[in-house]
This record gives structure tokens, C-alpha cells and sequence, in this order.
């Protein structure tokens, strides 16, 4: 079943003049429901742009995007915010935590936005920071843990409100080996449990761990298909 | 919806709390804008009312007449008598004339027989009405009657501290006392009048209830006696309502000019309804400008605030850009920017309203030299209006803060 389908997007910066940057150059793909996709390419070649589009943190300058089947391009500001609360999770390089609220906090912010009354919210808190491990980390702030356990947090959040996908970028670019590792791990386990998962990497190593890669250069696709056939 | 109110009020706190100097910094202006607004218009209030209560003391609907016929002749009867006949209009008459120190006899002095004496005190001249003009009552013995007047009686009624200086605990009640070498046999005392604040402030430093308990009242027939060939020129009508009042000074406008000719006299009507209505006027422009004074702190305070609110926004961007990545529509971040600027207001105003409490009752103290407060409207009123500065004042960072595109949020340092 059909998750994600991009029709011919195009993302131009400063269109018509001479700087005119094409961030991506008619890109067109179809995600299903369950995958496991390593989006790759050098750094400046619009993956994290085509992420950006696809979380609907971003609009396309031309195309298409219809997610689960619905036109993004008429949604409101109201419905693009209620997608990336229920159905998109987030997880950045950078973690991107709130360094004023501690661990729970920041997990149940989402389902604050979402509504979730205040007893409900504890147990599905609780057991978004027990499925990463971290339950017992609840009351440190950002600054009192390690980059990993930053990164499960920023996880703990991203499936707080059952999103059905993930979408991360470079999650393990901050972090040594072994805690990426454990990140990529706990994305893994998220997968086999039906969430799809979207990661946008440059690192071949981390990508080989996907079913599915997609290859990004200067802004189009050149490559899409199975992990064994791309070489890695 | 409620639920999502309380929130964002929670993490309005938590975020104003993040930053303590820079909360109290940002209140500062607030906190000064509302003491100030509160403790002026208090003050303000409080004088006035102590002036009305003043006023109120020696009787509304009075009007003061003055009246020189010329060449020494009295007009007390015939005024006595005009009056009478207006009937329903007018309550009471009566001269307001005082005795003068005259031919090296010491009239201003009261004097009992036991050589007690009591300078300078206010020796009215009045009627049997007098009491009723001036609103006195008798705390002892009677008052003076019409037979006093018409039989030239020297009788006297005192003023309360008069009585108290010259008799201490003694009834006065049938004693003596001498004005100059006029002896006066004491019939009554009034009841002691003042009112809930010190008016010396109001009248440079005169204590004008102390004064009017400073006074003796003798039939005004007397007046030959202790002032000689001089008539009496000052009057004291008392109308019966404030409407009657007016019809009254018309009254008397004709009356007057039919009996007075201008070439040899002059006559003056003047009512103290209209000495509170300029004073009430005057203190409601009192109020406008200084409550105008502090509206323009409270304004400056309020540019403070969404100074500071505009800084929070951009130092805050990646926060918001998270909070859209995550769900946060624009309506839900618009709310915890303006929830934010109201509750810093908010606390603000109650620290202001604090202050403005205590200032008001130290002002009270130091100038009115009486208990108080600031009223409760005036309360609620500086409350809501800062919160709604907050909101003003909010509006413009919490809309700048909703519009950021979440990618562009998120790429913020």
C-alpha cells in the first residue's frame, strides 16, 4: 500500500535569476507502508530538502505529493500540523530537543498538541521512554545526558503519538559508532513492528542497513532500488 | 479547548521562569505604570471625597448672600421675612455676621466669670435658623429661638471645643460668659463636627473642622450691641434641595436688586453647590492627567514588553521550528506567545497592584492624614489593563513568531 507518492517535484531557490539554486530537479517516487529507505547522496545533493517535502516541513515548488493518498498541496496550516503531530515523527541530526524541559516533557509535547488528556498522556509518555530505554532518564534536561540518549529521546518523541513513520535525518551524525548503532537498532525494532522508516544519510555503512536505497546527485535520483543491486 | 489553555498558561511559566532578571527586568515597567496609576488616582480620590465630606459638613444647598443696602441700614428682616414667604423652597435664614473687636473693647474674647478666657474665637451673629444653615445640632441645652431674637436675649450657644476649653467637665448649661463686658448666659453647646480625614492639607494647613467647633452663636439682634451702627451684610440661606436651589438664587437675584440700589450698595449670591461642582470638575481633570501621566508609563512599559517578547522570538526560533515539527499549529504558537506576554503583565500588574496598595496608604497617611485604600474598580481596572497591554503588545511577536516556516525554524542557530 502506497505510503508516499511524489509526482515531478521541483525545489528551486531563487528561480529566474542567475543564482538560481534547483534543489530538487524532478524527483518522483513512491514509498509503501512498512519500508525501510536509505535516501543518500553527498552532501548539497537535496536529500535533506526531498525530507523536508516529504515531512511537510517544507512546500515543493512544482509537483505533486500525495501522502496516504490525500494532495498535500491543499492541506491547511491546521491539517499540515495535525500530519506532522499524528502521522510523521521527526528525528534530526542535532537532536532538536527543548533544552528548557526535561526528557518527559519534551515526549509529551507532542501529545499535548494533539490533546491527550492529562492521565492518558503519562502512560503513553512513559511507555514512548520505555520502548528506547530511558524511562528512569525522565527528569534530566538535554544537557544532563549523553548524545545518544538525546537521540532516544528525540525518538521517544518522534513515536509518542503512534506516527506510522519516521523520517530521520542523519540520526547518527552527532554520535560515535557504537551509540549509533543503538539508535539505528532501536529504528530497526520500530520497523519490524510496521513503522516506515525514512533515512537520509551519507554514510554508506548506516545505509546498507535499509532494505531500500534511493541515491540523490545535484538534485535528481539515480538510483532506486534494492540494497543488494546498489552496491553497498 | 480549556485544556489546552492551561497549557499553554503552564508553559508560559515555564518559559518566563527560565529567565528570572530578565522577567523582573521586563515587569519593571509594568510594576512602576500600575503603583503609579493606583496611588495617584487614590490620592486624587481621597482628596476629593474629604473635600465633599467638608462641604457636605457645613451643608449642601446653601447659598451665601451678601448684602450693603448703604448708609448703615439693615436689610435682616426684610430678608428674614422674604424668605419665610418662599415657603417650600427654603429651609432656613439667617445672618452669618461675626463680632468685630471695636472701640478697644476685646469683643473677640469669651471670658467666664471664674477668669477663664478664651481668645479669638468665631462669635457668629445668627438667627433662630442658624442651626439649620449650617448644619449643627445641639448636643446640650436649646437652641436659640425665635423669642432670643425678637427680645434682644443675651444668650449664647458654643461650639464644642469652646465649651470644653471654658468649662472642662462643668455643665455650661445657665453659666456666664462675658463677651468683651457683655455678659451671655450660655443656653446650649453644638455637637462636635469633623469628618473621617485631616483637611488641614486642603486648606493650608487650617483645620477647618476644629474651626467650626471654634465658635459661639448669639441672636443676631445683638448685633448693636457688639458692632455698633454697623449692619450686617453676610446671610445664610438654606434651600431645600439641589433643584431648589437655583430656583432660589433667582429668587433672590430679583428680590435684591429690587431692594438694593447699585449706586449706594452692591449684593452677591453665591452657592456653595456650585464651589463642589468646580471642585468635583476640577478633581476629575485632576484624575485625567495624572492617570494620563501614568497610562503614558504604562504605555512605555508595554513597548518594553514586546521588545523583549520580539527578542524571545528570534532567540526562541528553533524552539518554535521544533514545536511545528512536531505539531504545533500556527493558532497553538500565537497562543503561548500572547499567554506568555499576558501572564508577564499579568504578575506584573498583582506586584504593581501590591505596591499601589501601599503606597496609597502611606500617601493617605502623609497627606490626608487617613486610612486609605484604592478603590476596588480602580483595582480591577489596572488589572485588566495590563493584561490587555499584554495582549496588545504580544500580538505583533506572537504573530511574527507563528508565521516562521518550520524548515527555516529548524535551520536557526
Amino acid at each position: 500500500m502506497k505510503l508516499i507518492e511524489l509526482y515531478d517535484v521541483y525545489k528551486i531557490y531563487n528561480e529566474g535569476y542567475e543564482n538560481e539554486v534547483r534543489a530538487l530537479d524532478g524527483v518522483s517516487l513512491t514509498i509503501d507502508r512498512g519500508e525501510f529507505v536509505a535516501i543518500i547522496g553527498a552532501s548539497g545533493s537535496g536529500k535533506s530538502t526531498l525530507m523536508n517535502i516529504l515531512g511537510c516541513l517544507d512546500v515543493p515548488t512544482y509537483g505533486d505529493y500525495y501522502l496516504d493518498g490525500e494532495y498535500v498541496g491543499d492541506l491547511t496550516d491546521r491539517q499540515l500540523s495535525r500530519i506532522r503531530n499524528r502521522e510523521i515523527g521527526f528525528v534530526f541530526q542535532g537532536f532538536n530537543l527543548i533544552s528548557a524541559l526535561n526528557a518527559y516533557e519534551n515526549v509529551e509535547l507532542p501529545l499535548i498538541y494533539l490533546g491527550v488528556g492529562a492521565s492518558k498522556r503519562y502512560g503513553m509518555t512513559m511507555a514512548a521512554l520505555e520502548r528506547v530505554g530511558l524511562e528512569d532518564r525522565a527528569e534530566h534536561k538535554p544537557s544532563e545526558m549523553s548524545g545518544g540518549q538525546q537521540q532516544r529521546v528525540a525518538i521517544a518523541r518522534a513515536i509518542a503519538t503512534g506516527a506510522n513513520m519516521i523520517m530521520a535525518d542523519e540520526p547518527t551524525g552527532a554520535l560515535d559508532s557504537k551509540t549509533g548503532r543503538q539508535v539505528l537498532e532501536i529504528l530497526h525494532g520500530l520497523n519490524r513492528d510496521g513503522t516506515t522508516i525514512i533515512l537520509i544519510t551519507h554514510d554508506s555503512q548506516i545505509a546498507a542497513t535499509a532494505n531500500r536505497i534511493i541515491r540523490i546527485s545535484d538534485g535528481r535520483i539515480i538510483y532506486d532500488g534494492a540494497r543488494e543491486a546498489a552496491g553497498l | 479547548m480549556i485544556k489546552k489553555i492551561t497549557q499553554a498558561f503552564k508553559m508560559a511559566f515555564k518559559s518566563i521562569f527560565s529567565n528570572k532578571v530578565r522577567m523582573v527586568l521586563t515587569m519593571l515597567g509594568i510594576i512602576i505604570g500600575i503603583t503609579s496609576v493606583i496611588v495617584m488616582v487614590s490620592v486624587v480620590q481621597g482628596q476629593n471625597k474629604a473635600l465633599k465630606e467638608y462641604y457636605e459638613s457645613m451643608g449642601t444647598n446653601q447659598i451665601n448672600v451678601y448684602a450693603w443696602q448703604g448708609s448703615g441700614r439693615d436689610i435682616t428682616m426684610k430678608l428674614y421675612d422674604y424668605c419665610l414667604g418662599l415657603d417650600d423652597l427654603v429651609l432656613g435664614v439667617t445672618p452669618n455676621g461675626y463680632a468685630w473687636s471695636q472701640n478697644g473693647i476685646k469683643y473677640r474674647t469669651l471670658s467666664t466669670n471664674n477668669n477663664q478666657e478664651y481668645g479669638s474665637p468665631q462669635i457668629s451673629l445668627g438667627s433662630d435658623q442658624f442651626s439649620v444653615c449650617n448644619n449643627f445640632t445641639i448636643a446640650k441645652g436649646r437652641d436659640i429661638s425665635w423669642l432670643d431674637v425678637k427680645n434682644y436675649k443675651q444668650v449664647v450657644v458654643l461650639g464644642s471645643k469652646v465649651a470644653e476649653y471654658l468649662f472642662q467637665y462643668k455643665n455650661p448649661i445657665g453659666e456666664t460668659v462675658n463677651i468683651g463686658n457683655y455678659p451671655f448666659t450660655v443656653i446650649g453647646v453644638y455637637e462636635a463636627k469633623g469628618g473621617s480625614s485631616d483637611t488641614s492639607s486642603l486648606f493650608g494647613g487650617y483645620d477647618i473642622y476644629g474651626y467650626m467647633n471654634y465658635i459661639a452663636v448669639v441672636p443676631y439682634t445683638v448685633n448693636r450691641l457688639l458692632n455698633g451702627n454697623q449692619p450686617i451684610e453676610q446671610f445664610t440661606v438654606k434651600a431645600a434641595s439641589k433643584e431648589a436651589t437655583n430656583e432660589v438664587i433667582t429668587k433672590l437675584d430679583g428680590f435684591l436688586s429690587g431692594l438694593i440700589d447699585n449706586k449706594n450698595g452692591y449684593y452677591y449670591i453665591y452657592s456653595a453647590n456650585q464651589a463642589i461642582e468646580s471642585s468635583d470638575a476640577q478633581n476629575r481633570m485632576m484624575s485625567l492627567v495624572l492617570g494620563g501621566i501614568a497610562g503614558i508609563s504604562l504605555l512605555v512599559g508595554g513597548i518594553g514588553i514586546m521588545n523583549i517578547m520580539l527578542v524571545t522570538v528570534s532567540e526562541r526560533t528553533r524552539e518554535i521550528g521544533i514545536r511545528k515539527a512536531i505539531g504545533g499549529s500556527r493558532k497553538s504558537i500565537i497562543l503561548q506567545f500572547l499567554i506568555e506576554a499576558a501572564v508577564i503583565c499579568l504578575m506584573g500588574g498583582l506586584v504593581g497592584l501590591m505596591l499601589g496598595y501601599a503606597g496609597t496608604l502611606i500617601a493617605g497617611k502623609l497627606l490626608l492624614k487617613t486610612t486609605l485604600l484604592p478603590s476596588v474598580p480602580l483595582s480591577l481596572g489596572a488589572m485588566g489593563f495590563s493584561v490587555l497591554l499584554g495582549m496588545i503588545f504580544g500580538l505583533y511577536p506572537a504573530i511574527k513568531a507563528s508565521g516562521l516556516q518550520p524548515v527555516e525554524a529548524l535551520r536557526a542557530d
